[in-house]
């Protein structure tokens, strides 16, 4: 019998023993859950230090089999961040390293604080270079465009401008016209039109040439008001003088009135390619991938205000070159002036 | 200085009119190659609307213009409708006939050799060399060879007014219109203009002038005429106009105004 006995005590005291641990465990898992929930109403009334003094409470058992533990420092070190106390929230990330040296979640956190630890400077670099590269692309493509415009619109303006004060009716109504068209509907219209309308019509267009268009023929017209002015404004004798020593209409405008349109247009005129450059952010609604859509990439990937902050400066940069050239173009378009 | 029985230029019944307005009014002229004719008038009288007519820059509605001998400028079209000729044959008589503004309108933007340059190599499409040797001589011979390459800006009035002699005389032409040409001057400056003009004159070029200097007209002129409405009131040498018009009172009236 005391072999039985014994038998029996040893089983009962290891099924007791075994039952208690059960009861333990979910009575303090009951327990846990008890704190959260309070922990939540905490935060829930935005008491963040209150949450987290309650979250305190909850203490490593061995295993933390529950993971009670682990979600709750997880927990605290969230709260504390949210405070931006880092010390404290690295204090609690640590606190689940010390059990789970490789715990995945609280070596992400630790990342993240120091990230956050670093000084705002380094971040905005390291933002900077992250983003530069698809953002100099797309500053790249933004640049051909406006090389390209300011290529193309001057012409298209001189013919415009010229066309509009010819004494022949019908080209210098067409001229109004266009004229007419191109300044009285928005840009962007004009592009959609070219790009999504078109096509209805059989006339498909790439996007690099549908913006080159859109763009060419909108400053085009803008130009061809200006140069017209400019023209409008040489003193009448001019051509007279020009015409009194035998020269024809067009040898007296591409000798003697042009050349001295350049000085009075280039103030307009830079003031036009200006907003170009501007403008440009436009053909990124017809799948043109440039400055302004390169940065919208970025924002919408990483939501990164840096992203936006690097295209304004790149912006700004440019604007900044083309004034400064602009500036001395015109002065040296007039130095015939100084006395 | 009468010397060729063929006039040079030879207008007939020459009338402009502005509108309801008659700028000129039938006019007559013949003028004699080397002669020098000064036309006088108050202002609106049509003087100016009479030289730059010869010059093209006014179309007229009726009259003729011959240059030597030729009837120049204007064709009938199959309607019957006058009208000026083709644009490079107006370009070819302009270079022919060289003219002078009252306000000069020289070209700002080219130094003043290019400005004397500018109508052989543009329009006589001469080459570079050439035309700045023709334009060097020009230069020097209104005494400005020193300013060859200032802009006009930088010149006085009577300067510019000598630059825009010399680029008129770069085409070698064989007529000369000058309209007012010390009008815009400051009186010191007028002497230099009308030396310059006195020269050519000497050289035996063929001039009409319109100006309000009496002084020079009595002493250039082979021929004074006083405008009026549109119209040649009066003419004569300057000794005959300056004696015995004064009788006419319009003329009297206005050569007291100006003088
Ligand atoms: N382009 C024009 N359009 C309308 N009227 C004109 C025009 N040019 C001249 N006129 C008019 O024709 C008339 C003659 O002008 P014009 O300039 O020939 O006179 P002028 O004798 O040269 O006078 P001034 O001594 O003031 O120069 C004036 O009444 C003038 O107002
Ligand atoms: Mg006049």
């Amino acid at each position: 019998m005391k072999f039985f006995n014994g038998r029996i005590a040893k089983r009962s005291i290891l099924l007791f023993s075994c039952v208690l641990l059960f009861a333990a465990s979910i009575c303090f898992a009951k327990d846990y859950d008890q704190l959260f929930s309070d922990a939540n109403d905490a935060m829930a009334q935005g008491d963040l230090p209150a949450a987290i003094k309650i979250l305190k409470k909850v203490e490593f058992e061995k295993g933390d089999e529950s993971g009670a533990f682990v979600r709750s420092r997880m927990q605290i070190a969230r709260l504390q961040f949210a405070l931006k106390d880092m010390d404290a929230a690295s204090a609690a990330a640590k606190e689940v390293l010390a059990v789970y040296p490789d715990n995945s979640e609280a070596l992400n956190f630790m990342a993240s604080v120091q990230q956050e630890q670093k000084p705002r400077y380094k971040v905005f670099i390291e933002d900077c270079l992250r983003f530069l590269p698809q953002l100099l692309k797309g500053a790249v493509m933004t640049i051909t465009l406006v090389v390209c415009i300011i290529l193309i619109s001057p012409l298209g303006g001189l013919l415009i401008a010229l066309g509009r004060i010819s004494t022949f009716k019908p080209v210098s109504g067409l001229c109004w016209f266009f004229i007419w068209l191109f300044r009285g509907t928005p840009l962007l219209l004009q592009l959609f039109f070219i790009y999504y309308g078109l096509p209805s019509l059989g006339i498909t267009f790439k996007p690099f040439t549908a913006a080159i268009l859109g763009l060419g023929l909108n400053y085009s017209a803008y130009l061809g008001e200006i140069i017209r002015g400019g023209i409008q404004s040489i003193e009448h004798g001019q051509m007279e003088a020009a015409k009194a020593i035998g020269m024809s209409y067009w040898q007296a405008m591409r000798r003697v009135i042009i050349p001295q349109t350049y000085k009075r247009l280039m103030p307009p005129i830079g003031n036009e390619f200006i907003a170009l450059i501007k403008d440009t952010a436009l053909v990124s609604t017809i799948a043109m991938v440039e400055l302004m859509r390169s940065a919208d990439q970025m924002f919408n990937a990483y939501f990164n205000v840096t992203a936006l902050i690097l295209a304004a400066l790149i912006y700004l940069l440019f604007t900044t070159i083309f004034t400064f050239i602009f500036e001395k173009i015109e002065i040296r378009a007039g130095i015939y002036e100084n006395r | 200085m009468k010397t060729a029985n063929q006039p040079l230029l030879s207008l007939k019944g020459i009338t402009k009119h502005f509108g309801s307005l008659t700028a000129v009014n039938g006019v007559d002229l013949d003028v004699c190659p080397g002669e020098i004719v000064v036309i006088i008038g108050p202002s609106g009288s049509g003087k100016s609307t009479l030289l730059r007519s010869v010059n093209f820059l006014e179309e007229i509605e009726e009259g003729t213009i011959l240059f030597e001998g030729q009837e120049i400028g204007y064709v009938t079209s199959k309607h019957g409708r006058r009208h000026l000729d083709a644009p490079h044959k107006i370009c070819a008589l302009r270079s022919e006939i060289g003219m002078v503004f009252q306000h000069f309108n020289l070209f700002p933007h080219m130094t003043v050799l290019g400005n004397v340059m500018e109508g052989p190599l543009t329009v006589q499409k001469k080459s570079p060399e050439e035309a700045r040797e023709i334009a060097l001589d020009m230069l020097a011979k209104v005494g400005l060879s020193d300013k060859r390459d200032v802009y006009p800006a930088t010149l006085s009035g009577g300067q510019k007014q000598r630059v825009a002699i010399a680029r008129a005389l770069a085409m070698r032409p064989k007529l000369m219109l000058f309209d007012e040409p010390t009008s815009a001057l400051d009186p010191e400056l007028i002497g230099e203009v009308f030396d310059t003009i006195r020269d050519l004159g000497k050289e035996g070029m063929t001039m009409i002038i319109v100006t309000h200097q009496m002084g020079f007209a009595k002493e250039m002129a082979d021929r004074v005429i006083f405008m009026e409405k549109g119209s040649f009131v009066a003419q004569g040498t300057p000794e005959d106009f300056f004696a015995n018009q004064m009788e006419h009172d319009r003329i009297k009236s206005f050569l007291n105004r100006i003088l």
